[in-house]
């Protein structure tokens, strides 16, 4: 995708956009002395120490304390509290619940990312362009986004109710089925349900991450393109999309570290139910920690959460990574 | 504030002057608040023995807090205080709160109550003062057999009742007598009249009950397998009879609700209380299985189109089984660390008292535990269908006594719900059997 970009952009608009930036930057790296810059970095240090500390405090110390009781026969109810080395994760590994769990997970991030991604992709391209109360409506659509998960949960248990919900009553009044759906109450169909209610509640905050992206890439570049004769399809495809794919990238990495922990929707909707189909990662560590206040086990999952996360942020970083030196090159 | 100016001229620009002055402001501000406090509370000693009572809010007309003030009015030798936890929906929290304060045994809670399921794991722990020297054999005997089987861990009465609620089935009077049908009361009188009203045209549903995975299922599950004449544990705590045949025969019918008499619409499975009780209320069912909260919105005209239609009565049962209803409820609890604890017994005794059972009746509608305060003619004027509750009560079955029914639950409430959705119900019951074996052992 990137290729045919540098062929059709002019290479000067596509220096002059990145050549500023690094001019700068070299010149303050060559300006100043080596001293200079030592004392510059122990003054910085000392100002970022502050930061360093608070962002230890809130990240690294709670992963080192779960990573530490997920190695912990931890349960408060029954007063157990001993080192049980990999115990906790043989059990995990033997898990079917959690397997089937980390599955269903992986399945909703990728599902709703995608679809929340394609999605705010077009709505982003038309909020883009100029039309009569374009600000309201950039405004409006961040409402399903502002609307409390749990509110929304309960909106969607009502709309998908397979007796009385109003979904069911459209969908029978315009012969689209013969008889209601049951979306909640059957293990097929669940999970989608619960996947529609996030892209519901989330594509529009996808479109405003990349809207933003969109207003970045300069308008000539498109203007040059249209001069050259390109249709309204080539300027997306080969000018905006290309020059976009970062921030949408970026969105879609930081949409899918969200979606991993995706909590309220199947809690509230199903329980995790029926017959564990729409059970995540969050709502069986919920289950462990909090209603079993088996906090050790519970450590467990969170870690295997940790790890599981930690690699889909690598994936996406190395794709991004890739991407990236695709286009400057 | 005095060497902030100085500090201010040498180094420190007008903005930041005014975050130093802002904190220095503030911190005068707070002073005399901090010592405010401190001296409130060291003012209290007046020579009563002082008792801190936790529990999770209820109210209607009254609340606990004003029943705990008359209590402390009654007489001149205890104190309590009230503190009030998260109300019962957020049980989790109550759950959380009551472990991370009770489980803490420095004594900084004396008396609480927990929800009945949570007795056995406070037991366990050795966090609840066993009650058998303050309560006699002849006192038990005044409440509901079930709720002191609940209030029971290993042969210690280790709570006492406050009060109860259960399931029961829900009917439509009016549908049953122009039809002339009798109050079922085996599963298979409730399938045949489900089946004759809803082939008459007269109801859209049979019979609705919870299947969602969830607390609420295994409630349901305790109904249907205790009216077989089975059980989900041992007495011991340690048997598990989920996959004897009585337990296969109930989940076997709960099953075929849905999927063979056709008197029960599939989506009960992702239902809890509240999506079964709006179709109910809004006539489109002959019978529901339902906590007691449901009468009074059936009863109300502005959420219900079945007012004055509507009846309770104990839940069927299979042939050779007896009729049970699942109990719910909070009930009370001395803390084993608390330095009071004679205060704390005669605390609990004067909450859990006819008289004060019946004033929680009547202005905050908890039923009570006590059989007696049933026929008590006040309640029967303050509230006419809690007085109609007496059989249901009766036949109350506990959940199972384990100290770790969080586990057991969790587990049930996945492999009953699969027994449910695939069919596979003896499968889905020996799975579960393996599973909480391995857990309880």
């Amino acid at each position: 995708m990137a290729r045919p970009t540098s062929r059709l952009l002019p290479a000067r608009a596509a220096a002059a956009v990145s050549a500023p930036p690094r001019a700068k930057t070299s010149a303050a790296g060559r300006g100043s002395t080596r001293r200079e810059r030592y004392g510059g970095h122990l003054g910085a240090a000392a100002l970022m120490a502050p930061t360093l500390l608070a962002l230890l405090a809130v990240s690294l110390y709670p992963v080192l304390r779960s990573l530490w009781m997920s190695a912990r026969d931890t349960t408060l109810a029954q007063q157990t509290d001993s080192f049980t080395g990999l115990k906790n994760y043989r059990e995990l590994a033997g898990d079917a619940q959690f397997w089937n769990a980390w599955k269903q997970t992986l399945g909703f991030t990728a599902a709703s990312t995608l679809l929340e991604t394609l999605i705010g992709l077009v709505m982003a391209l038309v909020l883009f362009e100029t039309f009569r109360g374009r600000g309201w409506v950039r405004a409006a659509m961040l409402i399903p986004w502002a609307i409390p998960t749990v509110v929304t949960s309960r909106m969607f248990g009502w709309l998908f109710d397979g007796q009385n919900g109003l979904i069911n009553y459209v969908l029978v009044k315009l012969h689209l089925v013969e008889h209601n759906v049951n979306f909640l109450g059957s293990t097929s169909l669940a999970m989608p349900t619960i996947v529609l209610a996030d892209v519901w509640k989330t594509a529009p905050f996808m479109a405003l991450l990349i809207l933003a992206g969109l207003q970045t890439i300069p308008h000539s570049l498109s203007e040059a393109a249209r001069i050259d004769g390109a249709s309204a399809w080539q300027v997306f495809w080969h000018v905006r999309l290309p020059l976009l794919m970062p921030s949408l990238l970026v969105a879609a990495m930081l949409r899918a570290l969200d979606a991993f922990r995706v909590f309220d929707l199947p809690y509230t909707l199903t329980g995790g139910g029926p017959a564990d189909s729409t059970e995540t990662l969050s709502t069986l560590a919920y289950k462990h920690l909090f209603s079993g206040l088996e906090i050790g086990y519970g450590s467990t999952i969170a870690t295997a959460m940790f790890v599981t996360e930690s690699l889909v942020a690598v994936g996406f970083a190395v794709f991004i990574f890739r991407r990236l030196k695709a286009v400057e090159g | 504030m005095e060497p902030t100016p100085t500090l201010a001229h040498k180094t420190i620009h007008r903005r930041g002057f005014l975050k130093f002055g802002g904190i220095a402001l503030g911190a005068a501000a707070f002073a005399p608040a901090l010592s405010a406090c401190g001296g409130s509370a060291s003012g209290g000693s007046s020579g009563k023995t002082e008792l801190t009572f936790a529990s999770a809010k209820f109210y209607g007309k009254s609340n606990i807090g004003q029943i705990v003030e008359q209590f402390n009015n009654s007489q001149s030798k205890i104190h309590v205080t009230y503190r009030e936890l998260p109300p019962p929906s957020s049980s989790t929290e109550v759950h959380q709160q009551l472990v991370q304060t009770v489980g803490r045994g420095d004594g900084s809670v004396d008396v609480f109550t927990q929800d009945i399921i949570w007795i056995s794991e406070f037991a366990g722990a050795g966090w609840t003062l066993p009650l058998d020297d303050y309560i006699d054999a002849s006192e038990r005997a005044q409440y509901f057999p079930g709720v002191i089987q609940a209030c029971t861990w290993q042969g210690k009465l280790t709570a006492l009742p406050w009060f109860v609620d259960a399931g029961m089935l829900y009917y439509r009077k009016d549908l049953l007598d122009n039809a002339g049908l009798k109050v079922p009361t085996t599963w298979d009188q409730l399938v045949s009249a489900s089946r004759t009203l809803q082939s008459a045209g007269k109801t859209k549903f049979g019979f609705l009950w919870q299947g969602k995975q969830a607390e609420v299922l295994l409630c349901d599950l305790v109904e249907f397998v205790g009216s077989a004449g089975g059980g989900i544990l041992g007495p011991d705590g340690k048997t598990v009879k989920i996959a004897d045949p009585q337990a296969v025969q109930a989940v076997q019918f709960m099953y075929d609700t849905m999927n063979k008499h056709g008197i029960t619409p599939k989506d009960v499975l992702s239902w809890d209380e509240e999506p079964s009780r709006r179709p109910f209320t809004a006539g489109q069912a002959a019978f529901m299985r339902n906590w007691a909260y449901a009468y009074a919105i059936a009863q109300d005209p502005k959420q219900s189109q079945v007012v004055d239609k509507v009846a309770v009565a104990p839940l069927p049962a299979f042939p050779g089984g007896k009729s049970s209803a699942c109990l719910g409820g909070y009930q009370y609890g001395v803390s084993a660390s608390s330095k009071n604890k004679s205060a704390a017994v005669e605390f609990v005794k004067w909450m859990s008292s006819p008289a004060t059972q019946l004033k929680f009746a009547t202005d905050v509608g908890l039923a009570p535990s006590r059989a007696a305060v049933f026929d008590d003619p006040a309640l029967a004027k303050a509230n006419p269908f809690m007085g109609k509750l007496k059989n249901v009560f009766t036949g109350g079955t506990p959940r199972p006594v384990t100290p770790k029914y969080p586990q057991v639950t969790l587990e049930l409430q996945s492999s009953v719900s699969k027994a449910l959705t695939s069919g596979d119900i003896q499968g889905s019951l020996q799975a579960a059997k393996s599973n909480i074996e391995q857990r309880l052992s």
